[in-house]
């Protein structure tokens, strides 16, 4: 199912009357039978976004269509989705059984074969044996499992998972993300996931939507989001170490960075611009561009990162990642060399140059 | 170990003041009205202290409570405060839950609303009673007004001493009962609800169910543990009516009743009142302890079955 959100706004009044825009004009077209990243930093309007689509919230503004039909007036009930919540929501009273079957009584389908689907479903993200336990009964995983049985046994026409691995331990959010892709891929199902979490996002979506505060800023296959950022603001969220921010000017065409150029044929007037540099573009290189001051290298194992600064720059570290094989090569002061595949430039406003 | 022992003196500091005034004024009473239960002809003696085996009795035994059990009006008593019990108890359990998923469930006024629902908390009983009363009185009340309105002919609420006035009474009575001990409950159930994560109720929504079946099935259940606690504590509190008797039909501490019978809404504890000592009678000391114990046992039985239910059925 696929689904479109046209200019949607979400925008909350308190009591006094300051309105608080959660949400501004999200034009997007979420394809059918796809796992998509609804991904931004805390309080950028993803849960908001994900809620509207669920009916929870009305939006204030705009339409939300799945397929062809218009569903921004249709309550939740009626809009065939599945939402896991965050904290899982499971009923606590309720056998692991009966919550999954609740849905299903719901829609006074006969007792035996509730049971049988629901026993199918539960089998579908292993949790067939704790059937007859309560919730506190199970880990935070198996709870999780649980939920997605319980949004999934109605059969949805969307799935919205809401911060789905944020309640989990470190190991078992790699493991219970590989599930979701691949419980996903099983039933086809088209589904949305909100995460504040890069890796999380990157590792599993087909594609990324990202939003920061309440404006859409991007939407892509992840790969693609890292590799060509639209704006500034997508590439410093994205990538871990994050990008390396230099300051530079544009002077008759020329670009440069603390008096070295890096590239030339820009067109406007003489200007401050931003650039950009992946991590993992550097080298270490006695004729490099850039010459850094080495505070400390960080030890990872397969790589090292070096983390320093560069004069006149003083307001963001550089970190760098190179083969830990080069660690006898990193000295006080180390000169740099850089993929310029991996260099983007951009206006002081956040727009992409290049 | 040191630590531990020092702990505990300061926790048994913190808690002497309660454990005080519960020794002297429960624990002790108790006791000491057990054993004059079993003191046949007890009787205060000048200057032989407070405790009950250093009085007067004529013999040890029984007979009080074979006394007590064999009194008709101690029967009547009982019947009555069973009626009561069994009537009120489940109206008022019932009302006070709709009412306070009513009042969480509205959003404007829910102050206003809560205010009103708590007032005859903060009122005195027996200012209520004549309010009622007066509501309920046969010639110019509120209520026969009502009744004369829709056609009917004018009832004799709490001034007749027939069958009918008996049930017309307890209509007041419960009317009166009920009313008074709502506030109590809809405090607990109001923040018992408020409590209940507001999650269960989305996901609950958009797993489509009725709103018949949240209730039953969320509700419900999530409450349980307030709804045992407002049970039992109701029926406790049933089983000791008395004041709302005397309230209502205003007529002084020792009348349960219209001019015709002034034993008609007696309860087990305005009969033990009854038995005590005062100015106009020297009372049945014994006799009215046999009939406390008897209460207390019955509280206690009742109590009992109700915690061994309400583990069964009270979820998590």
């Amino acid at each position: 199912m696929e689904v479109v959100l046209k200019s949607l706004s979400k925008h909350f009044t308190d009591r006094k009357g300051n309105v608080a825009k959660a949400l501004n004009d999200l034009d997007v077209t979420i394809p059918s039978g796809k796992l998509i990243g609804l991904l931004g930093p805390s309080g950028c309007g993803k849960s908001t976004t994900l809620y509207l689509i669920a009916g929870l919230h009305k939006p204030t503004q705009g339409q939300i269509f799945f397929g062809d039909s218009d569903v921004t007036n249709v309550p939740p009930e009626k809009r065939g989705i599945g939402l896991v919540f965050q904290n899982y929501a499971l009923y606590p009273h309720l056998t692991v059984r009966q919550n999954i079957m609740f849905p299903l009584e719901n829609m006074k389908m006969p007792k035996d074969e509730a049971i049988k689907i629901a026993q199918e479903m539960a089998d579908l993200v292993d949790i067939g044996k704790l059937m007859d336990r309560k919730p506190k009964e199970l880990s935070g995983g198996q709870q999780q499992r649980v939920a997605i049985a319980r949004a999934l046994v109605k059969k949805p026409r969307v799935l919205l998972l809401d911060e789905p691995l944020s309640n989990l331990d470190a190991r078992l959010r790699l493991q219970t993300r590989e599930e979701i892709k691949k419980i996903q891929r099983e039933t086809g199902i088209t589904t949305i996931f909100v995460t504040h979490d890069q890796e999380e996002a990157m590792s599993i979506s087909d594609e990324i939507i990202l939003i920061n505060a309440g404006v859409f800023q991007q939407m892509d296959h992840p790969q693609k989001v890292y590799d060509e950022p639209a704006n500034l603001f997508v590439a410093k969220f994205l990538g871990n170490p994050a990008i390396n921010i230099f300051h530079g000017q544009i002077k008759t065409g020329v670009l440069s960075v603390n008096g070295v150029e890096l590239d030339k044929g820009f067109k406007g007037e003489d200007r401050n611009v931003v650039v950009g540099v992946r991590p993992e573009a550097f080298y270490l290189d006695n004729k490099g561009k850039i010459e850094i001051n080495v505070e400390f290298v960080e030890h990872i194992g397969r790589d090292i990162t070096v983390v320093g600064n560069v004069e006149n720059q003083n307001d963001s570290k550089v970190r760098i990642i190179i083969p830990s094989d080069h660690y006898n090569d990193v000295f006080d002061k180390s000169r740099l060399g850089f993929t310029p595949k991996r260099m983007y430039i951009f206006e002081e406003t956040g727009e992409r140059i290049k | 170990m040191l630590e531990d022992k020092k702990d505990g003196w300061k926790a048994a500091i913190a808690l002497a003041p309660a454990m005080i005034f519960l020794v002297v004024f429960m624990f002790f009473p108790l006791v000491n009205t057990t054993i004059m239960s079993f003191m046949e002809g007890f009787q205060f003696r000048a200057n032989a202290g407070i405790f009950a085996i250093s009085h007067r009795y004529q013999g040890i035994g029984f007979q009080e409570y074979i006394n007590v059990l064999r009194d008709p009006i101690f029967l009547t008593a009982l019947k009555n405060t069973m009626v009561m019990v069994v009537i009120s108890v489940p109206i008022s359990v019932i009302l006070g839950l709709l009412v306070s998923v009513c009042l969480n469930n509205i959003k404007r006024l829910q102050n206003i609303f809560q205010t009103i629902f708590f007032l005859p908390y903060v009122t005195n009983t027996i200012a209520l009673g004549m309010v009622f009363k007066v509501m309920f009185s046969t010639n110019n009340g509120l209520i026969n007004l009502i009744v004369e309105t829709f056609g009917g002919d004018k009832i004799a609420w709490l001034t007749d001493a027939t069958t009918k006035g008996y049930w017309s009474a307890l209509f007041v009575i419960t009317c009166y009962t009920v009313w008074s001990g709502l506030a109590f409950k809809i405090l607990v159930f109001l923040s018992g609800l408020q409590s209940i994560d507001k999650q269960y109720y989305e996901a609950a929504r958009i797993d489509g169910a009725s709103r018949a079946r949240v209730f039953w099935k969320i509700t419900v259940p999530l409450l349980s543990p307030m709804i045992a606690y407002i049970t039992i504590t109701s029926f406790i509190g049933a089983f000791k009516a008395y004041e709302s008797v005397i309230a209502v039909f205003g007529r002084g501490s020792y009348i349960f009743g219209p001019a015709g019978d002034t034993n008609m809404w007696i309860t087990v504890v305005g009969y033990v009142y009854k038995l005590l000592p005062s100015l106009m009678t020297p009372g049945n000391l014994s006799k009215a302890s046999a009939g406390s114990v008897i209460l207390l046992l019955i509280i206690l039985a009742f109590t009992g079955i109700q915690l061994y239910v309400s583990k069964k059925r009270v979820h998590y």
